[in-house]
């Protein structure tokens, strides 16, 4: 298929519509409208439904009723949405259905502003909800890797029975770029049957009660370490990360994710030609997160520098990565401000200089 | 399931699952059940075509003792639940039960807009007028005055009618039924599935641990039948049986006929399939930019 120029949110749409989503219940949210908007002209084009819902909490149970039918189902939101949304996120992971959530993601916290965050990290890979449960999160960094994720997110949901979730922002929602579609694409994990779903057909197949409630507790143990498993086997065979100018040596390495890693190549391009020696590594999936790629990356630097739009969530996993081994230094801008190149370059050289003090290991 | 489709028969006890009831012994709850199976006998509900939704409560275990598909969901999201189903599966006969704090209070707004849209689902509401399951406290169907365990003082808040709030915010099929009158809740429980439309089934289902054997004996003897000339299709004709003051209505109070919101959704698909396969790039431009 040939490519096509466009926005971000409705290359989502239409990423998910190509990968067979027809069901689709949003509730109106800044900054991420356009998605529920362009699944509402295009669902009812290929037989599926668009319900706007009275609530995030009404939209996310909706959501929750329709995966239950086995159907290919998808909501977005942003941040104060996603909240109200991390309800039924926690009984899908108990009830082991597959859904899709986008989070566009805005400045916190509360009602907070509308404009591009990550403030949402420890949410969105801490497991959103109460319990012991975890999404699978995927962080795009440009529109048509948005595109590609959101696909690929039906499948994985579909493989592992779980919740997986989008996290962008309104820069990958608002952004306008060239996207194709491929007009063959295969399902990237292998599916099995969906036996366990309200189909509605007669046979020999036994009813089926879709539920999270364990009263028993040696049973909610026993469910609870069958779910660790599935995260297990998440860790084991679904991280993804991707790396930046890492071919030639570096001295700094840069860890960034979704659009700021995009700002983080603008700034490493320049550095480069400057002849300054840094690389960057950026994890696609935020659960499971590259732990063992960003020490190997890292080891073969001698300083790293997390950049992030918030006061410090995904340093954390980087802290956990390098146990010590490396002295990280840190650059953000919260509140809905954007890291713009030039504050990366000016961070760089100020680390080579010896300038820059590193985060403390607290 | 070992029948086949076509000429099936099932009787009321072929519905049951193979859970037993956890209720109290002499809970309202189970005189419902007992009218739900049936109900479904009397339409010759397939099992393996059904789907019985709840929230949280004592009531809302109910689909688990039914040989249907269930949901045992979300507290208060009973009828969000059975709107993603109804919307993915509209072929499917879809019930939703529960009691009225999950309905009414937690749930409250839900019911409005599943009202509102018309949604093709039947919903029946077993009302005790407490909180059952956390042992006793007040609900929005508690008369004004009465002493829960969390309404020490008595109850200050005036309650709900709820085949009041489902006539006024656009239920098609509103009835009350008495869990003590299985035969009447059967076919009250048969008229609302057989019902194009969102049908709203409150019935009243006493709790004999926290409402005490005085709730039964009070209901039974306020109890009235819904007058044979009454005009159930009208509106203002239907509120008189709303708000009654020591008198209790049962029967279908309201019913009219029309479009359900699954019959719209099937029409704007046949319109839009209708049309091109992809929208134009213009036609994308104009749901961002509505003036473009």
């Amino acid at each position: 298929m040939a490519k096509k120029l466009m926005k971000g949110s409705e290359a989502i749409g239409e990423a998910a519509v190509q990968a067979g989503c027809r069901l689709f219940f949003g509730y109106p949210i800044t900054p991420q409208n356009e998605i529920p908007e362009y699944m509402s002209l295009r669902l009812p084009q290929v037989g599926g439904c668009f319900v706007q819902a009275e609530s995030e909490v009404a939209a996310s149970n909706m959501l929750y009723g329709a995966a239950g039918t086995g159907e290919r189902v998808m909501t977005s939101s942003s941040s104060p949405g996603i909240s109200l949304m991390s309800e039924a996120a926690s009984y899908l992971a108990g009830a082991e259905l597959p859904v899709v959530i986008v989070n566009i993601v805005r400045a916190g916290p509360g009602l907070g502003g509308i404009l591009p965050s990550q403030g949402d990290y420890f949410q969105a890979t801490r497991g959103m909800g109460h319990g012991d449960f975890r999404l699978l999160v995927l962080a795009p960094w440009s529109v048509q890797e948005a595109a590609d994720l959101v696909q690929d997110a039906f499948d994985l949901a579909d493989f592992y029975r779980n919740p997986v979730m989008v996290l962008g922002d309104g820069l990958i929602g608002q952004m306008m770029e060239p996207v194709e579609f491929s007009s063959d694409r295969q399902p990237i994990k292998e599916l099995q049957p969906k036996t366990w779903a309200a189909t509605g057909c007669p046979g020999d197949r036994p009813t089926n009660i879709i539920n999270s409630l364990f009263l028993d507790p040696e049973e909610l143990e026993r469910h609870n370490w069958k779910l660790k498993a599935k995260y297990d086997a998440m860790t084991r065979d679904e991280i993804r990360s991707a790396s930046y100018a890492a071919d030639d040596d570096y001295d700094v390495l840069i860890v960034a994710y979704g659009t700021v890693a995009r700002v983080c190549s603008t700034a490493i391009d320049e550095l480069r030609e400057r002849g300054v020696r840094v690389a960057m590594v950026r994890p696609i999936t935020l659960f499971p997160y590259p732990y063992q790629a960003i020490r190997d990356a890292a080891l073969r630097a001698s300083s790293v520098l997390v950049v992030e739009l918030s006061t410090g969530q995904m340093i954390e996993d980087v802290r956990l990565a390098l146990e010590g081994a490396r002295p990280i230094h840190f650059h953000s801008r919260v509140g809905g401000m954007l890291v713009t190149p030039d504050e990366v370059i000016e961070k760089v050289e100020c680390i080579l200089a010896g300038g820059a003090a590193e985060v403390s290991h607290g | 399931m070992s029948a086949t489709v076509g000429n099936v028969k099932f009787k009321p006890g072929d519905y049951k699952s193979t859970l037993n009831p956890v209720w109290c012994p002499g809970c309202g709850d189970f005189g419902v059940l007992n009218a739900l199976y049936r109900a479904m006998s009397q339409l010759e509900i397939e099992p393996w075509n059904t789907v019985i939704l709840s929230g949280i409560g004592c009531s809302s275990r109910l689909p688990g003792y039914v040989n249907t598909y269930g949901f045992n969901g979300v507290h208060g999201r009973a009828l969000t639940l059975a709107t993603g189903v109804k919307v993915a599966r509209p072929e499917l006969t879809v019930i939703a039960v529960g009691g009225d704090g999950d309905g009414l209070a937690i749930g409250g707004n839900h019911l409005i807009h599943t009202a509102r849209r018309n949604l093709d689902v039947t919903y029946i509401l077993m009302d005790n007028e407490i909180y059952g399951l956390t042992k006793g406290q007040v609900a929005p169907t508690t008369p004004t005055g009465d002493k829960t365990k969390s309404t020490f003082w008595g109850n200050p808040e005036p309650a709900v009618d709820p085949c009041e709030l489902a006539i006024s915010t656009g239920a098609t099929w509103v009835g009350r039924g008495f869990s003590g009158d299985v035969k009447l809740t059967t076919q009250l429980i048969a008229d609302a599935i057989s019902h194009n439309g969102f049908s709203f089934l409150n019935v009243m289902s006493p709790c004999v641990t926290w409402r005490g054997d005085d709730q039964f004996k009070a209901l039974k003897e306020i109890l009235a039948y819904v007058p044979e000339d009454h005009d159930r299709s009208d509106r203002r004709e239907a509120m008189k049986y709303t708000r009654e003051k020591g008198v209790l209505t049962t029967g279908v109070l309201y019913e009219v006929k029309g479009p359900s919101f699954n019959d719209r959704l099937e029409e704007m698909k046949q319109q839009a399939m209708a049309g091109r396969s992809e929208p134009t790039t213009r036609e994308i431009l104009a749901t961002f930019f509505p003036k473009f």
